[in-house]
């Protein structure tokens, strides 16, 4: 109790989680503490890295095996193999750059026009607010699947970078409404308010200010914006809308469903199960860690 | 004031005994007691102030007599004896929701929402007079207009208003409408004129002392403001760290007072020493963790008059003279 | 009541400028794709051999504008179309009026959706409030795990899941088709109980990958107000338990109805997946098949039902909660 006690006392006066020298060793403090955290870094760690690595692990053309048409799972093929006789370990390792790459292209974009929309309207109110805040609603009305679906018929999505570009313009809505309404919350608080007698700039006060009491926010949304990103690029390979013309695990899962019907026939079954297992330990994994970061940043939570 | 106070302990005011109560809060940091052993006798009839800064306990003990003490605070022991009611504490559930309400009637700090956003507040009164079962709601209703417009408030425009169209002083009488209207014999006011502006304090102030004459309740008058009490209370409980401190009539105590913290009390309030240049501001800080661990006096840390004693043991709460109880070594050195 | 309906006006108002822009942008979008597919169309029938104005006159059908005008007359004069309810006609469906076919398919997505939006409301919400009621308890935690798993599934793996549980592993239910196209539609036994037997599928896709949502948000709001001063106040004045639930779940389900209307979108949304997985004929699929046929016109329409429905659910939410909450009507 007493340890406890004398660990608390000097995070007191920090100013707050982020910009806090020992940040990295509190937030390893607080991810240890439960396994189930831990697990969650690592089902994120090892999927980063396949997306990283996975294509130079196997040749840019991956082998098809005629002999091995829906082999079941063994040894040479574990996740067994596709209509094709390629390894569905293989398709999933190779399909991870575009998923996560895009999804996290889409987070950064969701994140960068989601706080900064959310920034201005919050603090300078007046006409900006005003219109800003007439798109966010418009944003958040519209939905947003069907549109991408449309967008899909002129969109070129075989680049990661132009799905999240289209997935961050789409989806930063609720996010700029839950900045600005923090950031007016903030503005009635002494600090801003003193900020703003001493003349700092409004640049200084929004990003130095502001931005570093927002954190908690934007990290949680970066997370869910990755996981809402993921499902929804799949989704629109899945469906079939998009081109396929890169691996990714929606074509498997619509070739599995739609062409292999993997729904009626158990051969083809593991080609099925592999994108859907990628996925749901994904999920998993960031769900888990959400839990960590939620307390990381949440500081009602900590003193608890 | 001495010869009135055993007329008004007639046989209808109810009075509450307290014996050696204990509330627990449970922190990150450990448990602290909010209060801890107080024995207290409220006389019926009577106003009674208990006084203390933030963090003494003494709303704490408030919630303690309804047997109400919220999350993450709890009754360790003790016992509270409402007159005609029994051991609040040891009551089946249903009896003490009974005498919530019925029997003791509570009013919260002014800042506090104590009304349901989203019901008009006529609705409220029909709730809490079906709650007791009361048969006669339209006199209930008609009570309570009563009493509304007793505290000088459009009744009619009250009960049909929802809790937002109602400003602070005017909620605060709603509250006290609703701790008097079915009749309780005693009434809590918990800082009932705190967050309220100046103009609001008087008159809800004034609302409370002529309420109590007309009806001959007892009223408990929860409150940091020694002014408030000075006006107001018949007999004045100083808290100080989850304790009693000293307790005495009220005119007794402001002029002789005997703990060294009431000293402070009333000398840092220029409106009762007079004069604004003598005010002076209790030095020091209120008890945290570490001195509810300390073995001798909770206040020996700010004590202006500490002896060696002092940080050795606590001092026992101890009689010293008629109706009149202090915690200090100093005031009875030859006990 | 006059605030409530000025404020019901000023949705509707802002809800039709939504819908005018939201069909300018199909107007353009149409107009960048690769090699318009107006001028396209108009190409292709002067090829077939029609003259110009018989070709003008067919586009103009088709798509509700004339090829060869500036853009803004042709922009003005579909917004006019749009207004008169014409969305032009389909080309994969040679010759049907596109407002016939989606009003068609409209039924079976409304139906969807909605049955799928006030089951897994009616249940969320429940277990919301008893995860927030016991809380600290085994109970309670297994109910709100419940709810993350639920709610961190995304729709089509779902739905992909129990399509196959279902229809495959133990085949109880009937998958694909809204209905047994072996019997005759109408108000008869076996027909409804085919409808039924078809829609328990999609609909529970629906509701198990909402219900995590409500059941999250309804908790972590009941918390709150179970922490709000007037809750203890009732508790104070010996309020009835029952009636102290009823302030609580009165409060407590209020900010749901901003999350209500939200999700609506969403729900639409999700509606391609199941109705793609399931083969239900709905708007979404029909908007599905608009793209993989190049039919632009029918592509427009869908999209255009689609954010209506949208738009007209979230007015109808927001004009509800302005009716329960007393402090939105000032």
């Amino acid at each position: 109790m007493s340890l406890a006690a004398t660990t608390e006392a000097p995070s007191k006066n920090s100013p707050g989680p982020a910009g806090h020298p020992s940040f990295l060793k509190n937030a390893w403090r607080v991810i240890a503490k439960k396994p189930g955290r831990l697990l969650g870094l690592a089902i994120i760690v090892l999927f980063t890295l396949m997306a990283i690595f996975g294509p130079y692990l196997y040749p840019r053309q991956l082998p098809i095996n005629p002999n091995a048409i829906y082999a079941p799972i063994s040894w040479h093929y574990p996740l067994g193999t596709d209509f094709e006789g390629t390894s569905n370990l293989a398709l999933i390792v190779t399909g991870a750059r575009y998923v996560l790459f895009a999804a996290a292209m889409a987070a950064v974009f969701t994140v960068v026009f989601g706080t900064a929309l959310g920034l201005i309207s919050g603090y300078y109110l007046g006409w900006p607010d005003s219109v800003i805040m007439r798109v966010t609603d418009f944003i958040l009305t519209i939905p947003g699947f069907p549109l991408l679906v449309v967008l899909s018929t002129i969109w070129n999505f075989g680049q990661p970078m132009a799905m999240g570009f289209v997935l961050g313009i789409t989806g930063w809505g609720g996010l700029a409404r839950a900045v600005r309404s923090q950031t007016l919350s903030l503005r009635e608080r002494g600090f801003i308010e003193a900020a703003r007698t001493l003349g700092l700039s409004p640049f200084h006060i929004l990003f130095k200010e502001i931005l570093p009491n927002v954190g908690s926010y934007i990290a949680m949304n970066l997370l869910l914006a990755v996981t809402g990103s993921i499902y929804a690029e799949v989704g629109l390979f899945f469906l079939g809308v998009v081109p396929f013309q890169v691996n990714n695990w929606g074509v498997m899962l619509n070739l599995a469903v739609f062409s292999a019907g993997a729904m009626s026939s158990t051969q083809a079954l593991p080609y099925l199960l592999s994108p859907l297992l990628a996925l749901l330990i994904l999920t998993l994994g960031v769900v888990l860690f959400l839990d960590a970061v939620d307390e990381m940043f949440n500081p009602r939570l900590k003193e608890a | 004031m001495s010869a009135e106070w055993p007329l008004k302990a007639n046989t209808k005011a109810v009075g509450i005994t307290i014996r050696d109560l204990e509330v627990v809060y449970s922190t990150g940091q450990g448990q602290v007691p909010a209060v801890n052993g107080v024995d207290l006798d409220i006389a019926g009839g009577q106003i009674t102030g208990i006084i203390g800064e933030s963090g003494s306990g003494k709303s704490t003990l408030a919630m303690a007599i309804m047997n109400a003490v919220p999350h993450p605070g709890r009754i360790v022991k003790g016992s509270v004896v409402v007159d005609g009611v029994g051991n609040m504490l040891t009551l089946d559930k249903e009896s003490q929701r009974r005498a919530r309400g019925r029997n003791l009637g509570f009013v919260f700090q002014a800042a506090q929402n104590s009304l349901n956003p989203l019901t008009r507040v006529g609705h409220q009164v029909l709730d809490l007079g079906r709650s007791h079962n009361v048969k006669d709601l339209r006199g209930l209703l008609r009570r309570a207009k009563e009493l509304l417009h007793r505290m000088g408030m459009d009744a009619d425009r009250v009960l049909t208003a929802y809790q937002h169209e109602l400003s602070g002083g005017m909620r605060q009488r709603v509250g006290i409408m609703f701790a008097l209207v079915l009749d309780a014999q005693v009434v809590i006011l918990d800082e009932p004129t705190t967050a309220l502006d100046m103009l609001s304090q008087a008159s809800v102030l004034e609302i409370v002392r002529s309420i109590h004459e007309e009806r001959d309740i007892t009223t408990i008058l929860i409150t940091h403001d020694m002014g408030v009490v000075a006006d107001l209370a018949d007999r004045v409980v100083v808290m100080y760290g989850g304790e009693l401190a000293e307790e005495g009539e009220t005119a007794e105590v402001l002029a002789h007072p005997a703990h060294p913290y009431t000293k402070g009390l009333i000398q840092a309030i220029p409106r009762i020493s007079g004069d604004l240049s003598q005010a002076v501001a209790l030095s020091g800080s209120p008890p945290d963790l570490k001195t509810f661990m300390q073995s001798g006096c909770l206040f020996y840390d700010r004590c202006p008059e500490r002896v060696a004693e002092c940080q050795v043991k606590r001092p026992p709460y101890e009689s010293a003279g008629p109706e009149r109880k202090v915690a200090c070594f100093r005031v009875m050195p030859h006990d | 009541m006059k605030n409530i309906l000025v404020r019901l006006a000023k949705r509707i108002f802002a809800g039709i400028i939504m819908v005018l822009v939201m069909a300018s942008f199909t107007f353009f979008l149409v107009r960048m794709m690769p090699g318009n597919p107006v001028s396209a169309k108009y190409n292709e029938l002067i090829m077939r051999g029609m003259t110009p104005v018989q070709a003008m006159d067919e586009v103009r059908v088709m798509y509700g504008f004339i090829p060869h005008q500036p853009l803004w007359q042709q922009y003005l004069h579909y917004l006019v179309q749009i207004l008169h309810l014409n969305l032009g006609t389909s080309i994969s469906y040679e010759g049907v009026p596109v407002l016939h076919i989606i009003l068609d398919a409209a039924p079976w997505t409304i139906i969807l959706v909605t049955t799928g939006l006030i089951a897994s409301f009616i249940v969320g919400v429940l277990a919301g409030v008893i995860a927030a009621v016991k809380r600290s308890s085994p109970t309670g935690n297994a109910i709100t795990l419940s709810g993350s798993i639920m709610h961190g599934i995304p729709q089509f793996v779902m739905g992909l899941f129990l399509a196959y549980v279902f229809t495959t592993l133990w085949a109880i239910l009937p998958f694909g088709a809204p209905y047994n196209a072996a019997l005759t539609p109408g108000f008869n036994g076996p027909f409804i109980s085919s409808l039924v037997r078809h829609a328990i599928l999609p609909v529970a896709t629906y509701a198990l990958s909402s219900y995590g949502g409500w059941l999250l948000t309804m908790k972590s709001s009941v918390i709150t107000v179970l922490g709000d001063d007037f809750i203890l106040a009732s508790e104070v004045r010996g309020i009835k338990a029952k009636t102290r639930v009823r302030y609580i779940a009165h409060n407590a389900i209020l900010p749901l109805f901003t999350i209500f209307a939200l999700s609506i979108g969403f729900m639409f949304g999700g509606s391609l997946f199941i109705e793609d997985i399931f083969d239900y004929p709905g708007l979404g699929n029909l908007l599905l098949h608009a793209i993989d046929a190049r039919d632009y016109p029918l592509m427009s329409g869908a999209f255009l039902l689609i954010t209506v429905a949208v738009i007209v659910a979230n007015i109808f939410a927001d004009f509800l909660y302005s009716v329960v909450d007393p402090r939105i009507r000032r």
